[in-house]
Order: structure tokens, then sequence, then C-alpha cells
């Protein structure tokens, strides 16, 4: 085993641009996986925090009259599974995205109509959604009111959302899984060429097959372990990058705190390069037969 | 012998059949290494015609010889010895080698075959990034061998063909008779029952290829089984030796000289005028 390693390593510097070709293609797979990755888990974190906080906004028309929106406050308050009732004047909505600063100047310039009065419910946490869809029903049929927004119809829409992505990220990996196979087996087979030398003086000597084989299926598992480490790292770069340029108000009205690829995901991608890797180093060598 | 205290284990393809060649008591030394018994082989060539290249091949190399394999190109003395080393199948008879029919040994069991064998070619074979010592130890390093033993075994093969102290070099920047070198101290340092070597000096100025001539002598002179296939008349000349004359898919034993046969097997000019070593009358045999 020290001897195949030994000569795994010999090889994979013999013929190092074509190992780091190869290390490089297989990264960029990698990172269009786990970039796939990265949308879904935070998806997924999304729909998770949204589920959890069972809260509605009741949107007002701008003629409603103010007697009205105090009788829906007041018999909001009276009911059970309502935790809270506040309401939110234009004014309100509007400090709320901009924050009490003034926030980003773009946003400023922003109508005022553009922000509707509202009522925000909070509902008990063990408060079911049909209960909750109740309310919402009565609530909309009001005159006063223009529209009811529960975070019920956000979750389930980020559902289908995380589906797709889900889906995505699936045929994603898949693709990168038989790239992963070609490229590294393209590499193999480019390099047992490369080194037939090698092998035909191996096979003179008396190796026996595994002995020849061994070495490039270990440059196999190698080239994929270390091309899904570097994806990791290009990503994690990318990510914080991006997490730190992200508008920092927008980000907490969307309730979005992006988070990385838990180290399990990490650890999963690494070892899956690296199985592929020795697949595919193992397929490059189909051809290599006895004698 | 040099070395043979740290010889390497036993090999499942000797331990199978006869015992250690190299160490085998008194009637393993008297077993030919090697017996071709009625060899026949046929190529089956693209254009539809079968080629018989052997046709009913019988000989005996008894151990410790040094026999020349000869004859015109074409005639087939790599196949001969690709049947030794099972790189090529017989269509017919046996080949014995140390007892155990190379024919009907497995694909598993052809690397043990090759362990017990050191084989030399025209191109030398040496891979060109690695260094001298590597290109040797990898004939130890297939048996598993520790990397003490091995160190200390190249080291006396590199040695022995006269390559002292360059065993760090890359063997791609040696000359072409230096590379060859190599390729023999890489046959001889598992000592294998039997060096095949395929015109050896073929790539080399004459000068050179009597020294390499001389390496194999020596190494024969240690004890080594040798069979050595060459067109080169030259090198049949340097002394008197068993020579087997391939023609016509028959092989005609010679033990010495090569008077009585025409120059037509010969691919190269005949110098007449060369001095020939060979005195003895010529002994015609068949051996099976
Ligand atoms: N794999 C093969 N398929 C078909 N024909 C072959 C094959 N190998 C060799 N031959 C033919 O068999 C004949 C014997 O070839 P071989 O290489 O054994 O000759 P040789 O005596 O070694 O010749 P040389 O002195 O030129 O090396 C040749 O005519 C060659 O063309
Ligand atoms: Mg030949």
């Amino acid at each position: 085993m020290s001897g195949s390693i030994e000569r795994a390593k010999r090889g994979l510097i013999a013929e190092w641009r074509l190992h780091a070709l190869s290390v490089v293609s297989l990264a960029v797979a990698f990172v269009c996986l786990g970039a796939a990755l990265l949308v879904v888990v935070n998806l997924h974190e999304l729909k998770e925090r949204w589920g959890r906080t069972g809260r509605a906004s009741v949107y007002l028309r701008d003629d409603a009259p103010p007697a009205q929106v105090e009788a829906i406050v007041a018999a909001l308050k009276v009911i059970p599974e309502v935790k809270s009732v506040r309401y939110l004047s234009p004014a309100d909505a509007r400090a709320v995205v901009f924050g009490q600063g003034g926030g980003d100047p773009t946003l400023r310039n922003i109508p005022q109509e553009a922000f509707p009065a509202s009522i925000e419910i909070d509902v008990a946490p063990e408060v079911g959604e049909a209960e909750v869809q109740a309310i919402v029903g009565k609530l909309a049929a009001l005159p006063a009111v223009e529209g009811v927004e529960t975070y019920g119809t956000w979750t389930a829409r980020l559902g289908s959302v995380l589906q797709g992505g889900t889906l995505a990220a699936l045929a994603l990996a898949t693709i990168v899984f038989g790239a992963v196979l070609a490229v590294v087996g393209s590499t193999m087979r480019l390099a047992l060429t490369r080194r037939r030398a090698e092998v035909e003086v191996l096979r003179l000597v008396g190796a026996s097959s595994s002995f020849v084989k061994t070495p490039y299926v270990l440059e196999g598992t190698f080239q994929g372990a270390i091309g899904a480490t570097a994806a990791v790292a290009v990503l994690a770069l990318l990510f914080f990058l991006v997490k730190t340029r992200l508008d920092a108000d927008l980000a907490g009205l969307l309730g979005l705190d992006p988070t990385f690829l838990p180290p399990l995901v990490v650890l999963g991608m690494i070892v899956t390069g690296a199985v592929l890797g020795a697949m595919g180093g193992a397929l490059g060598l189909r051809r290599l037969t006895a004698v | 012998m040099a070395g043979s205290s740290a010889r390497a284990p036993l090999q499942p393809f000797l331990r199978a059949g006869s015992r250690d060649p190299l160490r085998g008591g008194e009637a393993a030394a008297k077993k030919p290494v090697l017996v071709f018994d009625g060899v026949q082989k046929v190529y089956h060539q693209p254009s539809g015609s079968d080629l018989h290249v052997l046709r009913g091949v019988d000989l005996a190399i008894e151990r410790g010889e040094f026999v020349f394999v000869t004859g015109p190109s074409g005639a087939g003395k790599s196949t001969m010895l690709k049947l030794v080393y099972r790189a090529e199948t017989v269509d017919d008879g046996r080949i014995l080698f140390c007892g155990r029919d190379v024919a009907r040994l497995t694909d598993d069991s052809i690397p043990f075959l090759r362990r017990n064998l050191g084989i030399v070619f025209q191109d030398f074979k040496v891979v060109p990034t690695w260094t001298v010592a590597e290109n040797v130890a990898i004939a130890l390093e297939v048996l598993g061998l520790s990397a003490r033993l091995i160190r200390q075994r190249v080291a006396m093969a590199i040695e022995r063909v006269g390559l002292a102290g360059r065993g760090g070099d890359r063997a791609g920047v040696l000359s072409g008779g230096e590379q060859q070198r190599v390729a023999i101290a890489r046959a001889i340092v598992g000592e294998p029952a039997l060096v095949l070597a395929d015109e050896p000096t073929g790539n080399l100025d004459p000068a050179l290829a009597l020294d390499i001539l001389g390496l194999f002598e020596e190494i024969h002179a240690q004890g080594t089984t040798v069979m050595f296939a060459t067109h080169d008349r030259t090198l049949l000349d340097v002394r008197p030796r068993r020579i087997l004359v391939l023609d016509e898919g028959r092989v005609t034993d010679v033990a010495a000289g090569l008077e009585h046969f025409g120059d037509d097997f010969v691919d190269e000019e005949d110098d007449a005028s060369a001095p020939r070593a060979i005195v003895a009358p010529t002994r015609l045999r068949r051996v099976s």
C-alpha cells in the first residue's frame, strides 16, 4: 500500500499539469453543486423560520375610516388565539423598512403610498394553520380590509420553491456526478497512455493487476477530494463576500440570515468527491486488461 | 551467489510446482529450466491467411546454460520468448518452465511466472522519469519485500551491471548502453530462474553490443540461465555457445558454431573474414 501511495505521488508530480487541470474541472463542477445546495439550505432555513412565526398582516384600504380600523383592532384583541395586535400607519411601515436612521438612500425615494397602513397580528405558535385561515377569511371580508397576508401562504410558496430548488440540486448533482466520473476517467486514461511505459514495465516484472491499478485509483480519489475541497473553499469565500455586501436592512426585512453549508454537507461533498474520483479512476482503467 | 541469503520468499508459481529452482536439491538441479514440447504457434493475420511461426518446436534448456536463439528476421525468435513469458499462448504443445506448463496458467498467475523470469528487450523498456534505482527496485517492489532489503539488493544489482553511483540519476538521461544496463539490473535483481533477452544489443553500436554481451556472460558465469535471441552474427561468433537456429518454424540445435549453415539466415552482411572462435565440428541435436 505504501508503495502504491508512493507511485501515486510520483504520478501526480510527474503529470501535475494534467492532474491540476482535472482538479480545476472537478472544482468547477462542485462549485455549481455547492451553490445549488447553498440555495436549498438557505431556502429551507427561511421556510423553517417563517413556518414558526405565526404572523399575519391585515392591509387596510387608504380610505378606511379610522373608527372601523379601531373596531377591528379591538375585536382582534379579544380573540384568544391572537397574542398581540399592532396598528402600523404608512409612516410606521416606512420607518420599519428604512429603520430609524433612514437606511438606503435609493429606497428612501419610494413614495409614501407604497406603504399601506396595516394591522400586524401575532398568532400564538400553537395555533394551527386552519384556525389562522379562519380568522384571515373573516378579516378579508371586511370592507376596510384590502387584503390579508399570512406567512402561511408565503411558507407554502417557499415550500414549492424549495421543492423546485431541491429537484434542481438533485438534477445538478446527477450531472456533476457524471462529470466527475467522466473527467477523472479520461484523466486516468490519458495518464495511463502517457505512462504506458510504466505499465508495460510493471507487467513485465510480474506486478499483479491490483498493484498496477491501485495508484491510479488513489490518484482519482485524491483528485476528487481536492476538487471538492477547492470548490468548498471557493464557495465559502464567495459566500462571505456576498454576505458582507448584502444590505443588512433588506436581509432583516426578509428575515434572511444566510448560512453557509453545514459541516456535514461539506464533509459529504468531499467524501463524495473522493468516492467518485476513485470510481472514475477505476473506470479509466477498464481497458487495462490483463497481460 | 551474492544476495542469496536475502532471497525473495517463494512465489506461489514455484511453490505449486518444483522447489525453488535456484537453491533446489539435486533432483531439481537436473531438471531443465525450460522445455518446449511440440510447440506450435499460428498467427491469424488480418488478411485472413494464417502464419505458422512455430511448427512443432522441441528443445530443453538446462539450469546454468547460456543459449543463443537466432534465425532470419521474422523467423519467430521474439515469438518463442513471448510464449515463455506468456505474452502469447501456444496453439499446440507444452512449454514447461521449472516443471510447470506455462500455457495452462490462468491470467491471475501470469505475474507469478514473470517474477521468476528476467526479461530484457532491444528497446530497454526503462521508465525515463524514474531514477535508475527506482527502475531496478520495481522488480522487487512487486514481491512486497521490505524497503531495506530492496535498497540493499538494488544497490548490489546496480553495481553488478557497472552503474555503481548512478542509482539516483533519472533513467531518461542515461545513454542507450547505460539504459540497457539498468534493464539488465532490473532483470537480474530478483535472481530469476531464467533470463530472456530479445535482441538486447539491437539498438547499440557494435562495441557496446559486445560490452552488453559480456555483461550477460558475467551474469551467466555467476549461475544464471540465459536465453539470448539475436541475429547479430558477430555476437554468436565471440565464443562457442549452444545456438538454437529457428527457421521455417523449426528449431535446429547447434552445439557451437554455424559454419555448416548458409549465411542466408542472417540479415546482416556477413563478413567472412571476421574472426571465428569456433573450432569444434558442429553437432546437430534434436531435443525432445
Ligand atoms: N501479434 C502478431 N500477429 C500477427 N503476426 C505476428 C504477430 N507477431 C508476430 N507476427 C509475425 O510472426 C512472424 C515472427 O515474428 P517474430 O517477431 O517472432 O520474429 P523475429 O524472429 O523475432 O524477427 P526479428 O528478428 O525481426 O525480431 C513475423 O512474420 C511477424 O510478422
Ligand atoms: Mg524479434
